[in-house]
């Protein structure tokens, strides 16, 4: 315990110097990628631990993303607390969505949180004080002037956001390390098996839909930092579909992996634009190539290591041993 | 009293649509075990051969005949190259259950690009085969159409003629086996795998006349036909997901019921009306309402 609270300072340490050294975009896709990995993780544990196959993060990004925005600009209250009733509130609808989860399985489920995944973001559309369409402002306020002069917005994003996604990751980790990490991984494998071992699975699994909601619901409101604005736009299926595939890509089940796979998630735009450059296509080519790639990738990792790319390295071990 | 006839109308129309979709989910479900999420990128795909065809002879019907014969073939080539590699690697560890989720949204995603590739993401439009404009009884003009008609007696020859294939013919016959006892049919001679490949085909054709029918009175995009998915996927929930008959009905009903919530209610809240009513049906009725006794929750 001790050690990984040594570790998760010394990568932040690490990270915010390497945040001194690179250029403007380089810390901005930093931030997306603390964003990303948050997300990611809320779908390691749902998926990857409990089994509970969820199209639906997106949405509640949504949640978290619209509960910090109204809370920071009707309240006037300090950011961090906004961060928190992000989390508060996309952990409330986690649990009521998740009470009705814990009755559904496979296609049923995905099915359902992919209705959810369409239809939350449009119900912005129908009140005013969600902003309709354009959406309404999140404005987490300049960098502190003691940070000097040169400090960018960029940069204190940044800060934010890698703060945030380590705090995430260092609870997750421990979570999924406790008595309920393994109860999820049972219930994955053999949901009878530990019925009999006098587990409340649905109460298990209602509990993993309320975990992974408030982190999506946290990652929803470090998006909406980084794009100053919440707005139905911002959590797309689209979005949702990035999300899954990111998880996927990186190994459904491992949580370091989720660092990868946001890695993945913000590289391969910029992979496709170079590409899309030098192959000379025009817009369709850019807009387009960067789902190929992703997709192909997915499609591949599905049917030769569906259980991410860490899969064959550790059956390696097991042959050994 | 004119407006409830005008929603019940419209209602019906755009259930048919529904409809489709969730039969061609509903028949994949059956013979394979897996939500084909491709299914939207399947139409979408014959939806615009459809669009070729039709944009340069100006005949609606044949363009209609394409997509249906692109739908059936991209349906047989995905279970045939795809669905048939995918289930020979027997998925273990905890990806087992994402797997077939995941498969069919990478293929939606591949579809979608190469056609935003070939085709470009503006919005394309097919002349529609009738009046958009609507139907004047008397003094009143209400916002049923010609098309509306056209639409509900296209879905309507369709059912009817895949209730015969189902019911009259040996086809048909071993579809059901399939799907019912796979390993029994097989017993009995019938080559399932095959027959799988058929259930895929038929269902691409008629997802592939839902593609269609939309666009008609819509347009089409690399992502215009994702709400029909979501909303077939429902209508096929409503009816138990196995029942071809109740996804059917399914639809209809969810098709009035949006419309109310469109004409009654609020634009915005029609896509969460969809969502509400899965969870209800799924808290009260979990097996479907064509469900007799207790059957499997999958």
């Amino acid at each position: 315990m001790r050690k990984k609270i040594i570790l998760f300072i010394l990568l932040g340490w690490l990270l915010l110097v390497i945040g001194d050294r690179v250029d403007e975009l380089r810390v901005y896709q930093g931030a997306q990628i603390a964003m990303y990995t948050i997300a990611l993780a809320s779908i390691v544990l749902l998926t990857g631990y409990s089994g509970q196959v969820s199209l639906g993060n997106g949405a509640m990004m949504a949640v978290g993303g619209y509960a910090a925005a109204l809370t920071l600009n009707n309240l006037g209250s300090p950011v961090w607390f906004a961060f928190l009733m992000a989390i508060f509130f996309s952990a409330l609808f986690g649990a009521l969505l998740g009470t009705a989860a814990a009755r559904l399985s496979g296609p049923y489920l995905a099915g359902t949180t992919l209705a959810l995944a369409v239809g939350l973001p449009a119900i912005a559309n129908q009140f005013s004080f969600l902003g309709g369409e354009p959406g309404i402002f999140f404005d987490v306020g300049l960098p502190p002037q003691r940070l000097g002069q040169e400090f960018t917005q960029y940069k204190w994003f940044f800060w934010i956001a890698t703060l945030i996604a380590l705090l995430a990751l260092f609870i997750t980790s421990n979570i999924l390390q406790s008595r309920f990490g393994r109860t999820w991984r049972a219930i994955r494998s053999n949901p009878l098996a530990t019925e009999l071992s006098g587990i409340h699975s649905s109460q298990m699994k209602i509990l993993a839909f309320t975990i992974s909601s408030a982190l999506a619901g946290l990652a929803g409101a470090v998006l909406a930092m980084t794009i100053s604005l919440v707005a139905p736009g911002a959590y797309t299926l689209t979005l949702s579909f990035a999300l899954v595939t990111g998880a996927v890509l990186a190994g459904v089940s491992s949580l370091p992996g989720v660092v990868l796979g946001a890695l993945i998630l913000v590289a391969i735009p910029e992979i496709a634009d170079a590409l899309a450059n030098r192959l000379g296509g025009g817009e369709n080519v850019s807009s387009y190539l960067p789902g190929l790639i992703v997709s192909i990738l997915l499609i591949l990792s599905v049917i030769f290591t569906p259980n991410g790319p860490g899969e064959n390295l550790h059956r390696h071990h097991r042959k050994k041993a | 009293m004119q407006k409830l006839l005008e929603t019940l109308l419209i209602g019906v129309s755009t259930g048919s649509i529904y409809a489709l979709m969730s039969l061609a989910l509903v028949l994949v479900w059956r013979s394979t075990r897996v939500v084909n999420f491709a299914q939207a990128g399947q139409a979408m795909l014959s939806t615009y051969f459809g669009y070729e065809i039709a944009s340069r002879s100006e005949i609606f019907w044949l363009g209609l005949a394409a997509a249906i014969i692109a739908g059936a073939l991209v349906g047989a080539g995905v279970d045939f190259f795809f669905m048939r590699v995918l289930f020979k690697r027997a998925i273990s560890g905890p990806a087992a259950v994402v797997a077939p989720v995941i498969a069919t949204l990478g293929l939606l995603g591949l579809i979608r690009s190469i056609v935003g590739l070939t085709w470009g993401g503006e919005f394309k439009s097919i002349q529609a085969p009738a009046s958009k404009d609507g139907l004047t009884i008397g003094q009143t003009t209400i916002p049923f159409s010609a098309l509306n008609i056209l639409i509900i007696a296209t879905v309507s020859l369709i059912l009817i003629t895949l209730a015969i294939i189902f019911q009259r013919t040996n086809l048909g016959l071993s579809l059901r086996a399939s799907a019912y006892a796979p390993e029994i049919a097989q017993l009995a001679g019938i080559r399932t795998a095959r027959t799988r490949t058929i259930g895929w085909a038929i269902a691409g054709g008629v997802g592939a006349v839902a593609g269609m029918l939309v666009t008609s009175y819509n347009f089409l995009s690399p992502y215009s036909l994702d709400l029909l998915l979501v909303f077939g996927f429902i209508a096929a929930v409503i009816g138990g997901l196995e029942s071809m008959v109740g996804s059917v009905i399914g639809a209809l009903v969810l098709g009035i019921g949006l419309t109310f919530i469109l004409n009654y209610v609020g634009t915005s809240l029609v896509f969460i009306g969809g969502f509400v009513v899965l969870i209800v049906v799924l808290l009260v009725k979990p097996d479907g309402i064509m469900a007799r006794g207790k059957a499997r929750r999958a």
